[in-house]
């Protein structure tokens, strides 16, 4: 608990050093002329050789990615900070991060020089079509890569039970069998092989500096207790990430230095994942306890270090539209708990409820929880959950094994494959240790709207982003409108998708990374990085937002127009011009006379339905440069305010630049309904069809209080999975709260709330995002 | 055949087991003081004006209270939540007003339900004739059955009707052999007092046959005040305060000698 205070009074900060590292190997004669593969090997060896060890007071788990909590690093190889973007760091309200005149001296005397215009950030805008351009200004969509390097990924089975002496072997192996005569990629996968030999001699090392410097620590060490402790540790660090781990203890620390490598290689999206944790550690907990070498209280202790070590990671500082489509400090590492065993039996083990124990006491924003419901779980284990979730915590999100499993078999995996996966990210969908599935992008759905609603001419920017699908009223029936709509939906994920397999071989080329390779089965068999499509599966995924809104609008549209005819084209077009001043009585009848998606209403629906056709089928099955497969998810992460801020007036009688619907969920306050209706409507759309959707349902604490009302939430989560719906999850406040802590935020700092397939710390949400979600917390006693 | 309906609920958690929808039925023969559903009472459509707001805006109109349907028409919405009845042991609840005011409609209903695997359930005041009672007990799975006040001059003064005819209609469900909840309303200078809670202890033990399943406790909720300006009635329960926890827990202690469940709450 004290190592959870530190944590949390620690402030976020950027650290040079990596910066500074990178750019003196990069620089360096020794850097010269060497595969992309060795080159980046070896500066992953440099960095772990020379950066500072930081071994905090009382810890018992060690490693951080900077030299400090929270001290976060830059990674100018994918994308350059300019100094106004470090003191726009320093100086924003939210999701801050301090940076001192000493890394702003270092950044422009060392790091700018070496990289401007060498970023890869640089290199993805530089050949990117206009047309990509003109719609990602527009706010059409938003690119993933442009700042941070692909990752979603999460570790499997394999990697807790094998040490990397024992990849080194494998790695020899497939060494061995290159045929360097058949073969005509027998070249780069020697150095792809080579370049993974590196990776795994670099993390070994790095355990051993630990080790070293914790054993200096223990012998000047006057506390008997506190020295014990120490010794121990470098034990510990003299074992893994080395040899497969035999204890609790290693097991958390082998994964912790596996997550610090990850982290420090680049700057994945998600930072990493150990997945299944209760799966993994169940095994080796019974073991110990049962032989007496561990007691269950220092079991929890060892974990409440490991926890506080996550939420020292803050995610690597973003800029811009990519600060805006996510803007928080969690870093989307998502512990599973629950859910099926390989053999397809029920997975719960008392390793899920102690895992449960340790994220209800510490109650911190990282890492993310959820639970994976299947029909095999008991309810005592739902029950167990809600009881976290009344707190109005946010955590865990509750996920469906069958839809997850479902969605996993449709995209090729194996049975076994698919039950070993589960949930990353906010609701992502993966075949754990042994799939790499990049996320590229929000999709603004809406904003195709209104560019279609204007001809393909975006009324913001003042540009033709789309082509021009004719003015809207010369359609004589909605389903003419309908075709227009479809048609710009399927321009624009073209020109994501084209975009998408541009940038994804920047990344093969210039930026592999031998050492997630390592993780991820079967890359050293294929001798092929984890970039380039050396994974077993590989997936592609753009997300869709707004469904909600989307639906409300194209209803509108039916039921105003085409109908009731109770207005025409050319007042609606010229009311959303004037983003309804002087037209409220249209507004109030778009808002409260015209049928809105959330309320198992077929009628509003079946647009529901449609767009997510038009949506699926422009992208999904489109392949990729790495053997991949192009898959739509439904989430938004905050990019629906982003989203929001980019689009006009809507015909569902939205105001402009207010921010759009989120995930799969209703607009807020629309779901007049109750949940019943929010769900029934939120399963017309085919979850089994995408990699992961987004429902997120708020409750007032009094459906949690009442007796029998676990029960009644079980049944209303299992009725939903019986539906296919693929996640839920609750926000459980009250406005009264959430205003007050608007006014009193130093009151409040541990205060979190659910904003969308996360959690985030109230105090941390922009006044926009905050607003709304008092306001949906006031619609939830419909 | 067509019912008179002022609301359909759905994810209604507190009017017996599991998810349920409930019907909100037009009409009602008791004038209850507390009465939480005024707009229930009169068996008649009712025009109010509705206000919402856009931006600073009002717009009023005028709203309907109450509508007609079919059975057919309550089956169809009350089908689009089976799912979550058949996950929770749920069903459907008739509540109002008072339904057993439109009886047939009401049989007619509960048995296209039954007939359609739904548990059904009747919240009643239990004051109506005998016959209409008997005639809705084969379709019905479970009462809900109000207490209003076991003193007859007491219920008169606060509900307007004498208690004698509930009573027995009670006695004659439970020699039936039909299940019951007994509901109490728990309201201060009327039933929100130890010494009545001892007195209802002796009513319901001399009744406890086995089919009384559950003894609810209603705390008095200000939450009908709004409505009752809305339709401009008289609110004679301005000056009455809420029950506290504290109280409620000492009642449920009282009751607890009964061997019957006690529920704060439905």
């Amino acid at each position: 608990m004290r190592l959870r205070e530190q944590s949390l009074n620690a402030t976020e900060t950027i650290t040079a050093e990596r910066a500074q590292l990178i750019t003196r190997f990069y620089s360096s004669r020794e850097a010269q002329g060497l595969s992309a593969p060795v080159l980046r090997a070896r500066t992953f060896e440099y960095l772990l050789r020379n950066k500072a060890i930081c071994i905090n007071e009382g810890e018992l788990i060690v490693g951080e990615r900077g030299p400090a909590p929270k001290a976060t690093p830059t990674y100018p190889e994918i994308s350059l900070h300019s100094i106004q973007d470090l003191e726009i760091l320093d100086s924003r309200e939210k999701v801050y991060f301090k940076v001192s005149d000493e890394v702003k001296k270092i950044y422009s005397e060392e790091i700018i020089p070496y990289w401007k215009g060498r970023s890869n950030r640089d290199r993805i805008m530089e050949r990117m079509t206009p047309e990509w351009l003109a719609a990602y200004k527009a706010g059409i969509f938003t690119e993933f890569q442009e700042q941070r390097a692909p990752g979603h990924t999460v570790l499997g089975y394999k990697m807790f039970r094998t040490g990397f002496l024992d990849l080194k072997k494998e790695i020899a192996a497939a060494a061995a069998a290159l045929d360097f005569r058949n073969d005509p990629q027998a070249y780069e996968r020697g150095e792809e092989l080579k370049a993974m030999d590196i990776a795994c001699d670099a993390i070994i090392m790095y355990a051993g500096r630990h080790a070293e410097k914790i054993e200096s620590m223990a012998s000047e060490e006057k506390d008997p207790a506190r020295k014990a402790e120490l010794k121990k540790m470098a034990a510990v660090c003299r074992r893994v990430p080395a040899h497969a781990p035999e204890t609790f203890h290693e097991m958390l620390q082998h994964y912790w230095f596996i997550h610090l490598g990850v982290v420090t290689e680049l700057n994945p999206w998600d930072s990493f994942n150990p997945g299944r944790l209760d799966q993994h550690l169940w095994p080796v907990y019974k073991k110990e306890v049962e032989g007496g070498t561990l007691s269950p209280d220092s079991a929890y202790e060892l974990l409440g270090c490991f926890w506080v070590k996550f939420n020292n990671h803050p995610s690597p500082p973003k800029m811009g539209v990519t600060a805006q489509e996510s803007n928080t400090y969690t870093d989307f590492c998502l512990i599973n708990l629950g859910g099926v065993k390989p053999d397809g039996t029920d997975a719960v083990n008392p390793m899920s409820y102690i895992l449960l124990d340790v994220i209800q006491d510490m109650r911190i924003l990282q890492p993310s929880s959820m639970v994976q419901v299947s029909r095999k779980n008991p309810d005592s284990f739902v029950h167990k959950a809600l009881d976290i979730i009344k707190t109005g915590f946010g955590q865990p999100s509750v996920f469906n094994t069958e839809a997850i499993i479902q969605e996993l078999l449709r995209q090729g995996k194996s049975i076994i494959d698919a039950r070993n996966g589960g949930a990353s990210g906010c609701v992502e969908t993966g075949a754990f240790g042994t799939e790499c599935y990049w996320l590229t992008g929000y999709f603004n759905l809406v904003k195709i709207l209104e560019v279609t609603l204007n001809n393909g001419f975006d009324p913001r920017t003042g540009v033709q982003v789309g082509p021009k699908t004719g003015d809207p009223s010369t359609f004589s029936t909605f389903e003419e409108f309908m075709l227009a709509y479809r048609e710009q939906v399927s321009y624009f994920a073209d020109v994501k998708i084209r975009g998408n397999n541009v940038i994804e071989k920047t990344f093969a080329i210039h930026l592999p990374v031998p050492f997630l390779s390592l993780l991820l089965e079967d890359c050293i068999a294929n001798g092929k990085d984890y970039n380039a499509g050396g994974a077993r599966y590989n997936t592609t995924y753009i997300q869709g937002v707004g469904l909600g809104s989307i639906t409300d609008i194209l209803t509108s549209i039916r039921f105003n127009i085409y109908e009731r005819k109770r207005f025409t084209w050319n007042e609606m077009l010229s009311a959303l011009k004037n983003n309804f001043e002087g037209a409220e009585q249209m507004q109030y009848d778009m808002i409260y006379n015209t049928p809105k998606y959330g309320n198992d209403d077929d009628y509003a629906d079946a647009q529901a339905v449609s767009v997510f056709e038009f949506f699926h089928d422009a992208v999904s099955g489109k392949p990729t440069p790495r053997g991949g497969i192009h898959r739509i998810n439904m989430l938004p992460t905050t990019s629906h305010v982003y989203f929001g801020n980019v689009t006009g007036a809507t015909p569902d009688g939205r105001k402009a630049w207010v921010p759009l619907s989120e995930g799969i969920s209703p607009f807020q306050g629309v779901d007049r309904q109750g949940p019943t209706a929010v769900i029934k409507s939120a399963s017309k759309i085919d979850h089994l069809r995408t990699g992961g959707t987004l429902l997120n349902q708020k409750f007032s604490p009094e459906f949690f209080e009442d007796e029998g009302s676990y029960q009644k939430l079980t049944a209303l989560i299992r009725s939903y999975f019986s539906l296919d719906g693929h996640h839920i999850q609750f926000n459980v406040v009250n406005a009264e709260t959430l205003r007050d802590a608007q006014k009193h935020p130093e009151l409040y700092r541990d205060l979190i709330v659910r904003v969308a397939g996360y959690s985030d710390y109230f105090n941390d949400l922009g006044e926009d995002l905050q607003n709304e979600i008092i306001r949906r917390t006031e619609h939830q006693d419909f | 055949m067509k019912g008179l309906i002022f609301s359909i609920k759905k994810y209604a958690i507190h009017d017996g087991p599991g998810i349920r929808v409930t019907v909100f039925m037009k009409g009602c023969p008791l004038d209850c003081w507390w009465c939480h559903n005024p707009e229930g009472k009169e068996l008649a459509v009712r025009m109010v004006e509705r206000i919402d707001r856009v931006g600073d805006k009002e717009f009023r109109s005028q709203e309907q209270v109450g509508h007609e349907y079919t059975p057919e028409e309550i089956l169809s919405k009350i089908e689009a939540d089976r799912v979550f009845m058949e996950h929770s042991g749920g069903g459907v609840t008739f509540s109002g007003g008072e339904p057993l005011m439109q009886p047939v409609f009401l049989r007619e209903t509960l048995a296209l339900l039954k007939d359609s695997g739904f548990h059904t359930t009747v919240d009643t005041s239990g004051y109506a004739r005998r016959e209409i009672l008997q005639s809705v007990m084969p379709v019905t799975d479970l009462f809900l059955y109000d207490i209003k006040h076991t003193d007859p001059e007491v219920h008169r003064k606060f509900t307007g009707v004498s208690n004698e005819l509930i009573i027995s209609n009670l006695d004659m469900l439970l020699s039936e052999g039909k299940d019951v909840m007994i509901r109490i309303p728990v309201i201060p200078g009327v039933s929100a007092d130890a010494v009545y809670m001892e007195q209802l202890r002796g009513f319901i033990e001399s009744r406890n046959n086995g089919h009384i399943k559950e003894i609810n406790l209603l705390p008095y909720h200000k939450t009908g005040s709004s409505k009752y300006r809305r339709f401009g009635l008289d609110d004679r329960m301005l000056s009455v305060s809420q029950v506290s926890n504290g109280h409620l827990d000492d009642y449920i202690e009282i009751l607890k000698p009964l061997g019957i469940h006690v529920k704060k709450g439905g």
